[in-house]
């Protein structure tokens, strides 16, 4: 790693302003986990470096909410697996925190971090983006408000300008909503995913009232599945039904090649495993 | 070049100051000034679990952690603060007495790890324990003899407080 | 330390007991030595330039950038390192390297130049500011190729001179191959024309590297009146030969010293960082540490990828009459150790079966990618990946049970192997039988159903040991009694350096734990030919007993002196006060230690004794294969292995287990991705290797042997585990699902492919 200026503002917008829209050498730091992979392997060089570790402590808490959660965007993934609060009311995020990444990272990573790198292998992203979360996004001219399902723009890249900040998360509880999110390896059982599959659904295996698929990993960015949704609404859930569901799912999504896995390949996992979250989902998830 | 800052922080439970660059991560921070080199980076990627440091009782990839990050008054443990001239721990006793390592390199880190694992869960099961640890990678492999090392640990643990 | 297994620390009994390893405490405290870790004042930092494509001539280096850097003390290019030492190549069986890349580069990552500071940071982004242009030339990949390939890696052939059967390639030109091996035994054209089946196939393996979690790392400290190497070295007595050689200077200026290995598995073996660190330290005049990162061990070595061409001819009752193998060794751009992995494990290409009619080819090549070398198994585990899985297909075409297959053909006790040696003490029979017994072979199978398939495989396999080799061995009893162990064995996670206390404690009669073990160094350990190819515990287990036999012979005489009766308990510190009026004085007790051998005849490839021992080992596994994903889960492995007698049955588990699960990483998934000579995935997060989850449920069952020529009936252990997972995994495979995979790895998407391809539905090519 090559040496570089550390910047510690103690408030999210003392932040905001040391970053510069216009230089890219300039960025954002929470835990660092992922960032520094980059910067090690020389892919990114920076001339400084702005710690968000000393901004305000809320920005670090979970809290339950009327209808679900705020969750703010320094909290560490540790955190949030901890919380009881998320356990209650989005049980599929403490259940998916367990295979992610290892304790170490997850001790010092953020949600806002998970996010705002736009790497396709993580397995928040499409959780949140599955559970309907939206985002307080802070920058230079105020806060906006931007689901999830529409921070990504590409590999590893987002719609947030260079001077946007990702404050918090909003989380609608699951209610009586059913999910589930498969991992995929095809190295060793702890590899990054090869595809990621995140379901939540309304209604029972008599009919599906509403669906939200998520995939990711195996896609350039994770990615609603629309066309898969639209095929699970309504019938008897059955194996015909989840068959075309499956073949919905392989045919609408876009693929990525690489070490693992080439696309024909993906597009057949995507198939069976868009039918066996759909199914781990309707019988609970352990 | 970057701005050096001076922090203080408790090592091993001993009172230190250090002089940090913004570059350097927690494992240089030990290795460099300290001496300690119990953790080690290796993958450099956090994936291996080599560089393990607990901090302020949280396990962390010191090959991933600015040493920049460490607030005043911090507490850093390394495998170095757990023994005493007369006694190991009960943790690295157990690893000694099962043979669970084979050329040492990833050993520390290990040995903080199940430390962490034995802290949260005292009496684990076996997908209790590969779940913990699946951050941890022996190339030697030597993954059946942690599994015992731990539980025998877990007994030491338990007869040393009702001792 | 209060522990059960210390109390047993007993005089008597050494040899066979769970003695816990002597560097327990520091391994387990953190504080154990190794050179990653090691810092000397006022030490330098090298960071390397590494080329960028696979074959070219150099036309420039600019370096003109980094020198500007502030901190930066030397960039540096071959050229300077010519003014140091004129003639910069190096190797174990040709001079083939160059210390930095010289007039060509010869593949992706090849270093080119280096920069040093104090702040490895600084040398860091100097480097990274160093440009070079290349006339490029085309490259050569793959080992089939490069046999008849036009385009050639080296002008010019240079063999070290170490080896015979190298000699013909001096000057060698117009060629990729860097060793042409071959047996010859009976009539194999006459055999295959006769025979009433015929089978041939082509296996491959896949490249795949030993990540040792120290990577390689070395300081070195030249001062005008000798030179100190502190080195992460399996072999510290052939680096101290080939730094002396470099310099032009007598081996006792040379000091190498290797405190303990972060692992090595093969990687670690003859010369690698030590003759840059050397370079370096001369051109700066201060000591220097060359140390790789875990994505620079990407281009320092590999395993060998392997191409087999195996062929087989069958009498009408299923007896191997004839086999003929064509083995092709992927060896990167420099030759290492691949020569002597092409010929030491090429001679035990035809598998442990009794063939009457044989012929073997084996060839080093050279190629553009990362030089290969030996690891863990020293080529056997390709062979065997190959002949296993042949066997089988060749008992299933047969309609003959694998097992009936295998016995019948079975290369027994007395009888002889293809070399022409006679097999001894190799329990091929016990082990085939007891692997057998232990995966209940005659009861019926549960072939699984639905979506989930399972099924049941095995293998066999045979390995020479490298012969002939020294080693050297010294024993001092001090004035005081204790006793110091002087053997340059390295001791890398093996535990060799207990087996070999626990020898001195057997002879000695006192408790292995009192005896110590002297870190490597070659001003006072004496010669050792390596740590490699599961030799130590014989080689060295014979010379350190020999030395521990020669000091106690010593101390008898001693006693005898000083009037003490025939096997008194007077101790030993008594004898030398007695013998010195204090205690004072000292025992040496020597050891040598190098095994009878006969040359292979020229042509033939024959020898009646071809090697100092054999090791056998079998596998067995059971898996279930998902038949929509093609994911494929080991459910159970059987490891049985003829080890000799067991010196430590703890560390002897840990080695058996741990060698076997590495191997479930080179079966399973690890890979190497290259395109265009450049490997993609140089990094843990995509090269993956096995953790917690991926270690299958294990029996490791040793069968009662004892090696009559063995230092107490042992012979080497560390790595027969590896042999025959590979195709015992693959047999399983294609009993569970029908198909037949012929190249490594066995990840998902290639059993999904195979089962599709077989359904009539390939997969696509996107």
């Amino acid at each position: 790693m090559t040496p570089f200026e550390l910047a510690e503002p103690t408030s999210l917008k003392e932040a905001i302003k040391l970053l510069d829209p216009d230089d890219p050498t300039i960025r954002p730091v929470g835990g660092g986990t992922a960032l520094m992979l980059m910067m090690k392997a020389g892919v990114f060089k920076p001339v400084k470096l702005i710690s968000l570790r000393r901004i305000e402590n809320s920005y670090s808490t979970i809290a339950a909410t009327g209808d679900g959660l705020r969750i703010g965007a320094m909290t560490t993934l540790a955190a949030l697996e901890r919380s009881a609060d998320v356990k209650k009311a989005a049980p599929l995020i403490t259940r998916t925190l367990k295979t992610l990444s290892n304790i170490r990272v997850r001790n010092v990573a953020t949600v806002g971090g998970a996010l705002a790198h736009g790497d396709p292998h993580m397995d928040l992203p499409p959780v949140l983006m599955a559970l309907g979360a939206t985002l307080t996004v802070m920058g230079p001219k105020g806060e906006r408000k931007l689901a999830v399902e529409d921070l990504f723009a590409g590999y590893y890249e987002t719609v947030l300008d260079k001077d946007e900040l990702i404050a918090e998360a909003h989380v609608p509880a699951h209610g009586t909503k059913k999910a589930a999110y498969m991992k995929v390896t095809t190295g060793s059982a702890d590899d990054w995913p090869a595809l990621g599959v995140a379901v939540v659904l309304e209604g029972d295996a008599g009919g599906i009232k509403s669906a939200r698929i998520v995939a990711s990993a195996a896609t350039d960015k994770a990615t609603r599945l629309k066309s898969a949704e639209a095929a699970l609404i309504g019938g008897k859930v059955d194996d015909t039904l989840l068959a075309k569901v499956g073949d919905a799912a392989a045919d609408e999504a876009e693929y990525i090649a690489d070490v693992r896995g080439s696309i024909s390949y993906k597009r057949e996992l995507m198939r069976v495993y868009v039918r066996r979250a759909v199914r781990a989902a309707l019988e609970g998830a352990k | 070049m970057s701005a050096t800052k001076t922090i203080s922080f408790t090592l091993n439970g001993a009172p230190v100051t250090a002089d940090v660059k913004p570059h350097h991560n927690l494992v240089e921070l030990l290795q460099g000034q300290f001496g300690l080199t119990g953790a080690r980076e290796t993958c450099g990627q956090g994936l291996c679990g080599c560089c393990t440091v607990i901090v302020d009782g949280l396990a962390v990839s010191g090959c991933l952690y600015l040493a920049a990050f460490l607030n005043d008054g911090a507490e850093v443990s390394t495998v170095e603060g757990l023994d005493t001239p007369a006694k190991l721990s009960p943790v690295q006793e157990a690893f000694v007495e099962t043979a669970a390592f084979q050329c040492g390199y990833c050993t520390p880190g290990f040995i903080l790890m199940v430390g962490q694992l034995l802290d949260e869960h005292p009496d684990p099961d076996d997908d209790q324990i590969k779940h913990y640890l699946t951050g941890n990678l022996c190339r030697c492999a030597t993954y059946p003899q942690v599994m015992e090392a731990v539980r025998l640990a877990a007994k030491k643990r338990k007869a040393g407080a009702a001792a | 330390m209060a522990t059960t297994t210390q109390d047993a620390a007993k005089v008597g009994a050494q040899v066979g007991r769970s003695v816990q390893r002597l560097e327990s405490r520091e391994k387990v405290t953190g504080r154990a030595e190794y050179t990653h870790t090691m810092r000397l004042p006022n030490m330098l930092h090298a960071k390397m330039f590494r080329s960028t494509v696979a074959h070219g001539r150099i036309k420039s280096i600019d370096t003109s950038a980094a020198k500007k850097v502030p901190g930066v003390l030397h960039v540096i290019t071959i050229d300077d390192v010519m003014k140091v030492i004129p003639n910069p190549y190096y190797g174990p069986a040709f001079h083939d390297q160059p210390i930095l890349a010289h007039e060509k580069v010869r593949f992706v990552g090849e270093p080119v130049a280096v920069v040093l500071a104090a702040d490895p940071h600084v040398a860091e982004e100097a480097a990274q500011l160093i440009t070079a242009e290349y006339e490029e030339l085309p490259p050569v990949f793959d080992e089939v190729d490069a046999l008849t390939s036009k385009v050639y890696v080296h002008d010019e052939l240079k063999p070290a001179g170490t080896f015979a059967d190298l000699k013909h390639l001096k000057d060698a030109k117009n060629t990729n191959m860097a060793l042409d091996y071959r047996l010859r035994k009976g009539d194999v054209d006459k055999a295959f024309a006769g025979a009433a089946h015929v089978f041939e196939h082509e296996f491959k393996t896949q490249k795949v590297l030993h990540l040792s979690f120290e990577p390689h790392a070395t300081i070195a400290d030249y001062r005008d009146t000798g030179v100190t190497l502190y080195t992460a070295s399996q072999g510290p007595s052939f680096v101290r030969t080939e730094i002396a050689r470099l310099l032009g200077w007598p081996e006792n200026k040379v000091r190498i010293k290797v405190p303990f290995l972060g692992s090595g598995y093969g990687s670690k073996l003859y010369i690698k960082l030590e003759a840059l660190a050397l370079a370096l330290s001369m051109i700066a005049r201060r000591p220097v540490k060359v140390a790789l990162t875990f994505e620079e061990m990407f281009y320092q070595i590999t395993k060998h990828p392997c191409t087999f061409r195996i062929k087989s001819g069958l009498d009408k009752d299923g007896r191997i009459v004839a086999r003929k193998c064509e083995v092709f060794w992927n060896g990167g751009a420099y030759a290492d150790i691949g020569p002597r992995v092409t010929q030491k494990s090429g001679l035990t290409a035809t598998g442990p079966y009794e063939i009457d009619n044989v012929s073997i080819d084996s060839y080093a090549l050279y190629t553009n990618v990362t030089p290969a070398g030996a690891l863990r198994g020293f080529g056997v585990p390709q062979l065997v990946w190959a002949y296993e899985g042949h066997t089988d297909m060749i008992a299933r075409a047969l309609k003959m049970d694998p097992v009936a297959f295998r016995r019948k053909n079975l290369l027994r006790e007395g009888r002889p192997h293809a070399t022409g040696t006679i097999l001894k003490d190799a329990a091929t029979e016990k082990v085939l039988d007891k692997l057998v017994e232990r995966m209940n072979w005659s009861q019926p199978f549960d072939n699984g159903s639905g979506t989930v398939k399972r099924g049941r495989g095995l293998g066999i396999a045979i390995k020479a040991v490298i012969t002939p080799t020294t080693s050297v061995a010294i024993v001092n009893v001090s004035g005081d009694g204790s006793v110091t162990l002087y053997c340059g064995t390295s001791d890398m996670g093996q535990g060799s350096d207990t087996a070999m206390a626990q020898m001195v404690g057997e002879v000695l009669n006192i408790p292995t734990e009192s005896v110590r073990v002297t870190p490597r160094d070659t001003d006072v350990t004496p010669y050792d030919m390596g740590t490699l190819g599961s030799r130590s515990l014989f080689h060295m287990g014979h010379a350190v007993q020999r030395a521990a036999e020669h000091a106690r012979d010593q101390l008898k005489a001693l006693a005898r002196e000083v009037g003490e009766p025939e096997n008194s308990n007077t101790p030993i510190r008594e004898l030398f006060v007695k013998r010195y009026g204090m205690q004072a004085g000292n025992v040496i007790g020597t050891g040598v230690f190098k095994p009878d051998y006969v040359p292979p005849a020229p042509g033939t490839g024959l020898s009646d004794n071809v090697t100092a021992f054999w090791m056998i080992s079998g596998a067995g596994a059971e898996v279930e294969v998902d038949t929509e994903t093609g994911h494929v889960k080991v459910t159970r492995l059987v490891n049985v292995l003829d080890i000799g007698k067991a010196i430590n049955p703890q560390v002897v588990e840990s080695q058996i287990s741990g060698a076997a699960s590495m191997q479930i990483g080179f079966t399973m998934f690890e890979k190497m991705h290259l395109d265009g000579g450049q490997v993609t995935n140089a990094s843990l997060a995509d090269y993956k290797i096995p953790g917690f989850h991926d270690i299958p449920p294990m029996e490791n069952i040793t069968v009662d042997t004892y090696q009559s020529n063995g230092p107490f009936g042992a012979k080497g252990v560390g790595e027969v585990a590896t042999f025959c997972v590979s195709p015992a995994i693959a047999n399983a495979i294609d009993d569970a699902v029908g198909v037949r995979l012929m190249e490594l790895p066995l990840n998902p998407e290639t059993v999904f492919r195979a089962i599709r391809a077989k359904a009539g539905q390939p997969l696509g090519d996107e």
